[in-house]
């Protein structure tokens, strides 16, 4: 195959393959929460006192036993048959809803097919083991356990990795070893759990009653193919058939508009070619031959063999049609047999160059005699004969010779008519418009309507405007003032991702941090659909593995002491997202122990985090205290959390990005970590500040406070440091001026303004000249080459073209502490 | 003052590899001080006159601070307090040339750009191994322009010199 067809498709596996286990995991996750233990007496309140089962719990699951699956005996008293079995909800219960299980399956099986397809034999292997597991449990020939749950994510694990691997080098050589072990574990799990399901004999012996059937009902089922087709496979495999031939067409028109397109090829390919599966594996015999034999077409077409582009496209279009009506078929409960499947395989190698060039159809509908060709309605010879002396109507000529009836030849027409008005019916049909766009070409669009809206602020209050009657102006200014604003808006709308993505890895991240820990937890996920800014949303991800991590494993309790606490057994944690005011707000929320005050204070008092014994400490302030670098009051460090880093990573981190935690917690009741997040990290809630006649901007997020400070509420100290107190609190200030160096109007602290800023957990007051009022600020960087400089985060243009600084009370404050230190 | 003063695009295109060869050996020339200066034509983007520089705090003197060109904020660097020379006021003729190396584009104010020259390879000397101060690294060479000597920036050097990169920290 092509290099190039190759790049492009293994781009297109990755990336589908990534999709595939974002939606895989939760999936597998729940299916392993849903399924327990049945029993089927207890279950299904069974009054049967011979059965072997009645009153006993055995690991043999009863399907399999005496039910009526594989060498089942078939003397259960409440069903009939198989089917009746693996409808039954012990069943159900025990090995997981079916249509769940398929839903799992069906990417598995895709991803199987299109890694062998690209000869990624590790993914390949790894994929196939899992399928084979799913199969055996959907079967009912196994028994599903946790186990299994914990094979099929560490399989997913593996294909995340191969897939980061397969993205670098193109291919999963390296993986191989790795693969096989993991193959070889699942396989050893399928071997052990078909070992234990295998009845054993002597206890059947001993329950065996004459009127037990002696004929096994799945035993003439050759072993590979026992697979039990449901209603809900087929109904899948429908959706996902019209779905493919769908693509397939829109494929081939755009293919026939421009022939030389090889990433079209490429694209139809594996449309078919996962057709192709689906129905090899519902074993609809026709279909999967009919689309084999378009495979090869499809597939001489893409290396390259010269052929007439146009009419290999033609054709497929009218096969993908009768793929199609026998799909209908399928759903209107036919077996999806196609009628002269043998013509339209002829006419493929027709057009295959090793085979007779024959002419193949033309311009649009087939012709009619090709229809009652393919229908078997009348013989090649009659059609052609009667094409000879063709003046009159084909139809009307072959009733004559009486080759066909009067009812054939109508049907026919019907057909011609139908397939004529359904090709004009895909000619209007549009396709959905979705495209992947490489994020630094969205970032220098956002990039450049950032620099719009400046020049817009330049323009529209231009100083050479000042003091001038510009009605129109004004009108037209106004007018663009809107425009780029909605333009700002829905630049940022691109960028907006659901959470829903990052709040399910977190699924995950719960029941691994459960099975490690052994406490259960009832997960839930609120407003996923909140969309946040897409780097947002790559910042928030550690925070939220961190403080999740945090809530189980510290927060709450373990199961018996829940059960002692008078608190249910199974723990709760709660991930929620929801907008408020131009913010976004993310809440973890557990209902475990709470944050014990006594412990964080005494800890942080003997690493000498807090000064004196900190009774003057508000709670809140307490609570903050966890954010510092090295703190933990956890007794013993499991290999989870407890090492005193996490928090105060997840507060710079937090911080970052403007955003800051709040912490609520009650003893025994649980803790609350609430994210406030911004909407973007492009543009900020600024206030704009004067000192001089310099201008700083101070993001509103960090603002606590601002006021005149009466000339008592001053405290000077020793060494010069001056305070302002606030209700209980001093606070030290901070003269703007002093720090940069300019000239302010003011120098007696009561005739300025004081800003309370507030960041890691403290407090600092900035002294300033006059406070100008609050604006959208778009954030720039100062350039790489001067790095960062003491208190300031980034820069922003203001409307008449100057620079003006962006402080961060953060980096400030460590100016301070330094400064004080000297 | 800025508005008046002509703006000399010398061409955005300049980094391109294809126009290396064109830029093969041309100086743009410039005078600091008592003493002309040249540095490679390929790293200059454009020569603007002086503008309203922000000041940023704790930066070494030669940073003059940023300022905005075109939307575009970029560093400002005084070449004459680069080199410990006196500094004086910027007038009508003090300029910017904004020069782009690695990617990052920063503007050297300089008291006067001269023009354009070529000075072949073979015109241009080592720099002086007996140096007296610290400033003779920043140096490429002496070219010999007739009976004037260019002193030759390296801008990497003048740039990136240690000295800076301990500062960014």
């Amino acid at each position: 195959m092509p290099e190039e067809f190759d790049d492009e498709l293994t781009q297109a596996f990755i990336q589908e393959g990534r999709e595939f286990i974002e939606q895989l995991e939760p999936s597998i996750i729940e299916l392993g929460q849903n399924c327990q233990e049945a029993v089927c007496w207890e279950m299904m309140n069974c009054d049967h006192s011979e059965c072997p089962r009645h009153n006993k719990k055995l690991y043999i699951p009863c399907w399999l036993h005496t039910g009526f699956v594989d060498k089942g005996r078939g003397v259960c008293a409440l069903a009939k048959s198989k089917q009746d079995c693996l409808s039954c909800r012990v069943f159900q219960a025990t090995n997981g809803n079916n249509e769940k299980v398929n839903a799992i399956f069906r990417p598995f099986h895709s991803m199987k097919g299109t890694s062998g397809f690209l000869d990624f034999k590790a993914i390949t292997q790894v994929t196939h083991t899992a399928e084979n597991l799913l199969d055996l449990i959907r079967s009912g020939e196994i028994k599903f356990t946790r186990d299994h749950i914990d094979l099929l994510c560490r399989a997913l694990d593996f294909i995340k990795e191969a897939l980061d691997h397969v993205e670098d080098c193109l291919n999963d050589h390296a993986l191989e070893a790795q693969a096989n072990s993991l193959a070889s574990t699942i396989q050893k799990a399928i071997e052990k759990a078909k070992a234990k399901c295998c009845p054993d004999e002597k206890s059947i012996a001993e329950a065996d009653t004459p009127a037990a059937p002696a004929g096994d009902a799945g035993a003439d089922i050759p072993a590979d193919f026992r697979i039990e087709i449901t209603p809900e496979m087929v109904k899948g495999f429908i959706e996902e058939a019209d779905e493919l031939l769908q693509q397939m067409e829109q494929g081939l028109l755009d293919w026939l508009k421009s022939p030389d397109d090889m990433g079209l090829i490429s694209e139809l390919f594996r449309a078919i070619h996962s057709f192709k599966g689906n129905c090899g594996f519902l074993s609809f015999k026709d279909l999967e031959e009919l689309s084999q034999e378009m495979e090869t077409l499809l597939e001489a077409v893409k290396s390259g063999i010269s052929m007439d582009n146009n009419k290999a496209a033609e054709l497929l279009l009218q096969l993908k049609d009768v793929l199609r009506e026998a799909v209908a078929d399928i759903s209107q409960n036919g077996k999806g047999e196609i009628e002269g499947l043998a013509g339209h395989i002829k006419a493929i190698k027709g057009i295959l160059p090793q085979g007779e060039p024959k002419s193949a159809e033309g311009e649009a509908p087939p012709f009619l005699g090709e229809i009652l060709v393919s229908d078997g309605s009348v013989s090649k010879s009659d059609v052609d004969a009667a094409l000879a002396e063709q003046e009159r109507p084909l139809g009307e000529i072959l009733i004559n010779k009486s080759a066909a009836t009067p009812e054939q030849i109508e049907q026919a027409l019907a057909k011609q008519e139908e397939v004529k008005e359904k090709q004009g019916m895909d000619r209007r049909r549009v396709k959905r418009q979705d495209m992947r766009v490489d994020v630094d070409k969205l970032d220098s669009l956002i990039n450049m309507i950032g620099e719009l809206v400046i020049a817009k602020n330049m323009l529209v209050n231009n100083p050479d405007l000042e003091g001038m009657e510009l009605e129109h102006f004004g009108k037209a200014a106004q007018q663009m003032n809107k425009i780029v604003q909605d333009l700002q808006e829905s630049a940022m709308a691109i960028r907006m991702i659901p959470v829903a993505g990052l709040f399910r890895r977190m699924i995950r991240l719960v029941h691994d941090l459960s099975v490690k820990s052994g406490k259960k937890v009832d997960f839930k996920l609120k407003g996923e659909e909140t969309e946040i800014d897409k780097t947002v949303i790559e910042l928030i991800s550690d925070p939220l593995v961190h403080l999740i991590r945090n809530s189980v494993d510290h927060g709450l309790e373990a199961p018996e002491e829940r059960v002692k606490l008078g608190k249910p057994q199974l723990g709760y944690i709660s991930l929620s997202a929801s907008h408020e005011e131009g913010k976004i707000l993310i809440t973890i929320e557990d209902d475990g122990e709470g944050l014990n005050k006594e412990k964080i204070l005494s800890k942080a008092i003997s690493k000498g985090l807090v000064e004196g014994d900190g009774s003057n400490l508000s709670e809140e302030a307490i609570f903050g205290l966890i954010f510092l670098p090295g703190f933990s009051t956890a007794e013993k460090v499991t290999d989870v959390s407890g090492r005193g880093v996490g928090m105060d990573v997840v507060k710079r981190n937090v911080e970052k990005i403007n955003g800051k935690i709040e912490v609520k917690s009650k003893k025994d009741c649980g803790t609350k970590f609430i994210l406030h997040i911004p909407l973007t990290m492009a543009i900020i809630e600024g206030m704009m500040v004067r000192v001089g006649n310099c201008k700083y901007i101070i993001p509103i997020m960090s603002i606590k406070q601002n006021f005149q400070p009466s000339p008592e509420a001053i405290t000077v100290t020793p060494d010069g440091q001056e305070l302002v107190r606030v209700r209980e609190n001093l606070i030290p200030i901070v003269r703007l001026h002093e720090l940069y160096n300019v000239t302010p109007d003011h120098k007696k602290l009561h005739e300025g303004v004081l800003i309370i800023m507030e960041a890691h957990s403290m407090n600092v007051c900035l002294f300033v000249d006059e406070l100008l009022g609050q604006q959208q600020t778009v954030i720039k960087g100062l350039s790489k080459y001067i790095g960062g400089a003491r208190g300031v985060s980034g820069c922003t243009i203001l409307g008449n073209g100057e620079i003006c600084l962006i402080l961060d009370a953060g980096s400030l404050m460590e100016g301070i502490n330094i400064k004080n230190e000297a | 003052m800025a508005d008046n003063q002509s703006k000399v695009i010398v061409g955005d295109d300049l980094n391109d590899e294809e126009d290396e060869d064109t830029q093969k050996d041309k100086f743009l020339t410039f005078h600091v001080g008592n003493e002309d200066y040249g540095i490679d034509i390929r790293y200059v983007t454009e020569i603007i006159g002086i503008q309203r520089i922000t000041e940023i705090p704790d930066m070494p003197a030669f940073i003059k601070g940023v300022i905005n060109l075109r939307g575009q904020v970029i560093p400002i660097m005084d070449v004459r307090t680069r080199f410990n020379l006196e500094s004086r006021d910027y007038d009508d003729r003090t300029c910017i040339m904004v020069v782009n190396i690695n990617q990052t584009s920063i503007g050297l104010v300089v008291d006067t750009v001269s023009e354009v020259i070529d000075i072949p390879e073979s015109q241009i000397e080592p720099p002086p191994r007996a140096g007296k101060g610290t400033e003779s690294r920043y140096l490429k060479g002496m070219g010999k322009v007739e009976d004037e000597v260019k002193i030759l920036l390296d801008v990497n050097k003048l740039l990136f010199d240690d000295e800076l990169e301990q500062i960014a920290k």
